[in-house]
């Protein structure tokens, strides 16, 4: 029996008046490669935000690890953000250190390693995202888009994560960017034995990298599967969004 | 989390590195004693947790390079080999760097003398960019920005009117105190005024109210220029055919060099109340006589003389100010540099052109 990493149950919350997500529940087991979809306004953000800290739900509960995020105290808390990486939309890359030093952050912060140690812990992680050594020196504002989405994901990964979220990972990035950084992170998890929980919108990465998608629907799971099994599901928006991807010979409409 | 820190000895029996525990980033702090010359062979049966900072250390520690074969790794289990090997392919460029050159004084000197020299570069550039904008205006008296215009002048002005009356009028209070308190050893009470009038007219009010409005409206110009530029508002705006020069830049310059003189004229009025209060207090000199000794000593060259110099000061700042806003990179951090930058620049660019002007009227015999 595989090891649960995420566990939320029965998790409510609404915002600002509306009810986003009601008794929703997920579970993601260990090695998954999971992708959350949804149609904008679904709360997908708002459930990733909410399972590692940043939101708390008005009820449910959330374990990561088997380990309560709502009812750890920050020193427990602090123990568990070690073990997962998370990569925001645009990066968010601190604009006033360099690659190398932005990377190297979570090392500083968190290990009793040397700076150099740590500087060069952070060069294995950027080679690892596939940049090369030149771009250790540059400053964030000096990147392209997908540069800077690799040196995001080079800090998510210094201190080894067991857990990986991505927010959008590819969204931004041309085609062949986008499909470079999907086998970049298909090749890191196996590697590396991760768990990766990714939001997105990009059909493609679902068809490519994704073990297990599941399907938010009006603040509750519409269905969870392969890519295949959910397009069994009657639901007009899942139709709509598969069938806005033609091509592949994929009979979306089932006409 | 059973802590089993990270081991390793050197077998001299085996040419081998034994390492044994959990090799992760936090159980690293502190490296075991190893030879120097590079191990061959690492023992690998007894780790129980290896990741790739841990795998790195682990092969920094058996002394390997990039450049050399891999050792053999014995008794590994399989991913733990898998994540040596991964991160032998991965480490080309994480050789120790050495670290960035201490400067000394004159190398600072010499670049700090290549970032003014830089500046009044860009400043020629920026003032050049400004007048064909200017000459191309000049014909064309629907494109003006008379909205924006009066926006800046009430933001520059109106917005500053107290802040200057109360800094100048406290300045005024200080100076004729001291004046005062020094005049009345040799009984030259009146003289107080002919000295305050000088003093505020000609110098403090021109300079300490050209400060004031470049510490408040030069940084702001920067600060909202600059954040324009981040959001790509000025890229947007040049691709819809409106120019950031007319748009932004000439109705800030227009707006300071208007508001510069009133607000001086102002602080001079300002000056001239806080010196009147004390002489009253301190010497006995009645409002009536302060007044008439006023009119008697005050010429219309020495108002001029600090009036004049309040557009050129206007110039300068707003110069200074947008042309750092405009060429702001594209980050946070850029902002905040540029801001201080614009503050600093201003400030000298005052200090100097005001210590030209007190030559030039001297020499002039103005």
């Amino acid at each position: 029996m595989a090891e649960i990493v995420i566990d939320v149950r029965d998790v409510s919350i609404s915002l600002g008046g509306h009810s986003i997500h009601r008794d929703l529940n997920v579970s993601v087991t260990r090695g998954e490669v999971i992708a959350l979809i949804g149609g904008s306004g679904t709360g997908k953000s708002v459930l990733l935000r909410e399972i590692i800290g940043l939101l708390k739900p008005d009820a449910g509960h959330i374990d990561l690890f088997g380990q309560s995020v709502l009812d750890s105290t920050p020193e427990q808390m602090n123990v568990l953000r070690r073990r997962f990486g998370v990569l925001f939309q645009d990066g968010a890359l601190f604009s006033s250190l360099n690659v190398e030093d932005n990377v190297a952050t979570p090392l500083f912060e968190h290990t009793r390693l040397a700076h150099g140690t740590c500087r060069q812990l952070a060069r294995l992680k950027l080679d690892m995202a596939g940049l090369l050594p030149d771009a250790a020196k540059k400053r964030p504002s000096e990147l392209s888009g997908g540069m800077r989405k690799r040196v995001a994901l080079a800090r998510a990964l210094a201190l080894d994560p067991e857990l990986l979220f991505l927010d959008e990972p590819t969204s931004g990035l041309d085609p062949i960017s986008a499909r470079a950084f999907d086998t970049l992170i298909r090749l890191l998890a196996d590697s590396l034995g991760l768990t990766v929980f990714l939001v997105t919108h990009d059909l493609d990465t679902l068809f490519s990298i994704i073990d297990r998608v599941i399907v938010l629907s009006e603040g509750r799971v519409l269905g969870s599967g392969t890519v295949t099994e959910l397009k069994n599901i009657d639901d007009p928006w899942l139709r709509d969004y598969f069938a806005a991807r033609a091509p592949e010979g994929v009979n979306a409409h089932g006409n | 989390m059973g802590v089993t820190e990270a081991r390793a000895y050197y077998d001299e029996a085996q040419g081998a590195l034994i390492v044994s525990g959990d090799w992760h980033a936090e159980s690293l702090a502190e490296w075991p004693v190893l030879p120097d010359s590079p191990s061959h062979i690492i023992d690998g049966a007894g780790v129980t947790q290896l990741d790739t900072n841990g795998a790195w250390m682990m092969l920094a520690a058996a002394g390997w390079q990039v450049s050399d074969p891999l050792p053999e790794l014995r008794a590994f289990q399989p991913q733990h080999q898998a994540i040596l090997e991964l991160v032998a392919r991965h480490s080309g460029s994480t050789a120790m760097e050495p670290g960035p050159l201490h400067e000394g004084v004159l190398a600072l000197t010499g670049r700090g003398t290549l970032v003014m020299g830089k500046h009044g570069l860009g400043l020629t550039n920026f003032i050049g960019h400004l007048s064909t904008e200017l000459i191309y205006l000049v014909s064309r008296p629907s494109q003006w920005r008379w909205r924006e215009f009066g926006a800046q002048l009430n933001a520059v002005f109106v917005g500053a009117i107290p802040i200057v009356f109360g800094m100048l009028f406290l300045l005024g209070v200080v100076f004729a105190y001291l004046l005062g308190s020094q005049a009345q050893q040799y009984g030259a009470n009146i003289f107080v005024v002919d000295g305050l009038l000088l003093a505020i007219l000609r110098e403090i009010s021109p300079v300490i109210v050209a400060v004031l409005v470049a510490g408040r409206t030069g940084a702001a110009i920067t600060a909202q220029l600059g954040t324009m530029k981040v959001t790509e508002e000025i890229d947007a705006m040049t691709t819809l055919g409106l120019s950031p020069m007319a748009v932004l830049v000439i109705p800030r310059v227009l707006a300071l060099l208007l508001a510069l003189p009133l607000l001086v004229f102002i602080g001079d009025i300002a000056g001239i109340v806080g010196g009147m209060l004390v002489t009253h207090e301190q010497l006995d000199i009645s409002y009536y006589v302060f007044m008439d000794r006023v009119a008697d000593v005050l010429r219309l060259k020495t108002l001029l003389v600090g009036l004049f110099k309040a557009p050129i000061f206007a110039v300068f700042i707003a110069l200074i100010a947008c042309r750092m806003g405009l060429s702001v990179a594209r980050d946070a951090r850029s902002v905040g540099e540029h801001t201080t930058s614009t503050v600093v620049q201003c400030l000298v660019a005052i200090i100097i052109l005001n210590a030209i002007f007190t030559v030039m009227f001297v020499r002039l015999d103005i």
